[in-house]
């Protein structure tokens, strides 16, 4: 009977001082670190309409000049 | 997000704890205590790793060709300066994808997603997939030409390059994976010491840092090398990579310093290397050299140097295109992992086990095993491939450097930490020069292959 109150005690000691050991380690994280914060999605950023519409003529541009390249590429292995 | 530095949790307030925080954490008490300590030396040594992998990654095997077939053909001139002054730029894209990571503590896929709307997250991630692909394909085709020269095939590039992808992953730990890959970069130094030994003419190499003599002959050429050899210094998966594995391992606004030192020296030591590279490649200039055929399966490069500078050269120059294209299948597959994670919206980090972050380590191996299949494709058009892949990452690069730019100025984000007026206009011009470099070579190369201007 003792040995079990003497082992349960030893066992409750070790989850003490993990307990401790993590949240010592914890302590070296910023709070915006933890996966849990990073999880939440950031606010969405209001883009005028300037903005959106310089972004599409840059996606536009981009992608005519992909396929330009890989039709060349295409091209080139005949 | 841009918060007060280093402040310790609160214990009783403490959000739910994962492996990826305890991992993390450990991490970073490492590094306070060295702070603490005043171990400059100790303290430099935990915090490089992201900057520096992502510029010796971006020295792979399709760069380290480009840098070989820019000397082979125009000799020492050019882009002999040229190589520094696109480090240069690189190392200010870079800094901001590394301030954005410590600062936010989140990757660039998942914050162009959530800040600017999905439609733009998943063309960034598209656009990263698809230059990821087509590199990769390069990277073990480069590989490949390294073997090619010590008489081994195909089948062992592809099981060498996706050993090493599992066994970086193995571990469930970023410090590990990161290490490891450190490790191997470092033998990028190969290119140097094949240049040391082609014994240049170094008054020749003084000379040409004037941009003298400028390259002549084919107008198509050049643009192919130019539009290649700013591929080969910036490309699409460096941006998601350091911002997202700074994020990942840990880094911080009070750690910005010395991410700045391991960016600069990442871009110092990718420059040297990649003068290496040129410099072997242009003693094949007067022996009628490989040029742009580098890539050839008889071992291309590798094997013209022999003949000209000897079996040594040739040699280190082989290993050299192994280790590059080594080193870029663990970046790159990384960077597809991270954007795969963020874009999806589940763990995307090296801290978690395979079972918690099914997805991240999904697309690492996927995109990896799905490179290794086409170049085991008898037939496959893998010198091509390999020629085009830096040519597509330099013409899809704008846009992800326009995000980056946005991202880094968003004062919402990053508080004090933003973009100083100079820096953007050091951002802008080099998002002008690239878009001008790559639609020049797009739109030259289109006229010529429709016959609307001769050819």
């Amino acid at each position: 009977m003792e040995h079990v109150e003497e082992g349960n005690g030893i066992r409750e000691q070790d989850l003490q001082r993990e307990e401790r050991f993590e949240d010592e380690l914890i302590m070296h994280l910023e709070r915006d670190q933890f996966v849990a914060e990073t999880s939440r999605p950031v606010p969405r950023a209001h883009l005028s309409a300037t903005a959106r519409a310089g972004l599409w003529a840059l996606r536009v541009f981009v992608v005519l000049v992909s396929l330009m390249v890989i039709y060349t590429f295409f091209d080139q292995l005949h | 997000m841009a918060t007060a530095e280093a402040t310790p949790s609160p214990a009783l307030d403490l959000p739910q704890l994962t492996d990826e925080d305890l991992a993390r954490s450990w991490d970073r008490s490492r590094v306070q205590h060295a702070r603490r300590h005043g171990k400059r030396w100790h303290l430099l040594w935990l915090l490089v790793g992201p900057g520096i992998l992502a510029m010796l990654g971006e020295n792979d095997g399709p760069s380290m060709i480009a840098y070989a077939a820019d000397g082979a053909q125009y000799g020492l001139g050019f882009f002999v300066p040229l190589i520094p002054v696109l480090f240069a730029m690189a190392f200010v894209c870079q800094e901001m994808c590394m301030r954005v990571g410590a600062v936010t503590h989140r990757g660039y896929g998942e914050l162009v997603l959530q800040r600017y709307g999905k439609v733009w997250g998943w063309f960034g991630a598209g656009d990263l997939t698809l230059t990821n692909l087509v590199t990769l394909v390069a990277e073990f085709v480069s590989i490949r030409v390294g073997l090619a020269y010590f008489h081994l095939g195909a089948p062992v590039a592809v099981a060498l390059g996706l050993v090493l992808v599992l066994f970086t992953l193995s571990g469930g730990r970023y410090w590990r994976w990161e290490r490891i890959v450190l490790g191997l970069a470092l033998f990028n130094g190969l290119f140097l010491a094949a240049a040391i030994l082609v014994k240049p003419d170094l008054g020749a190499v003084a000379s040409s840092l004037a941009f003298s003599p400028f390259p002549g002959g084919s107008f198509n050429t050049l643009l192919l090398l130019l539009a290649s050899t700013i591929g080969a210094t910036v490309t699409p998966w460096m941006i998601f990579f350091q911002q997202s594995a700074s994020a990942d391992k840990g880094m911080t606004p009070s750690d910005l310093k010395h991410g700045r030192y391991d960016t600069a020296l990442g871009a110092v030591l990718a420059s040297v290397f990649g003068l290496g590279a040129l410099i072997a490649g242009a003693a094949l200039l007067t022996h009628s050299g490989a040029g742009i055929q580098g890539f050839a399966p008889n071992a291309g490069f590798p094997q013209a140097l022999k003949h000209v500078a000897g079996g040594l050269v040739g040699t280190l120059f082989a290993l050299g295109l192994v280790e590059a294209g080594a080193v870029a299948i663990l970046t790159i597959s990384a960077s597809t992992a991270y954007a795969a994670g963020e874009c999806v919206g589940v763990s995307h980090s090296f801290n978690t086990s395979p079972r918690n972050a099914a997805v991240f380590y999904a697309a690492n191996v996927g995109v990896a095993l799905l490179a290794a299949v086409v170049i085991l494709i008898p037939g496959a058009p893998l010198l091509s491939i390999a020629l085009n892949a830096n040519v597509l990452a330099t013409v899809l690069l704008p846009v992800s450097l326009v995000f980056m730019v946005m991202l880094a100025n968003d004062k919402g984000l990053m508080g004090r930490w933003a973009n100083r007026r100079s820096t953007n206009r050091i951002g802008v011009s080099v998002i002008a020069f690239v878009g001008l470099c790559g639609a020049a070579y797009g739109v030259d190369s289109f006229l010529r292959v429709t016959h609307l201007i001769g050819s």
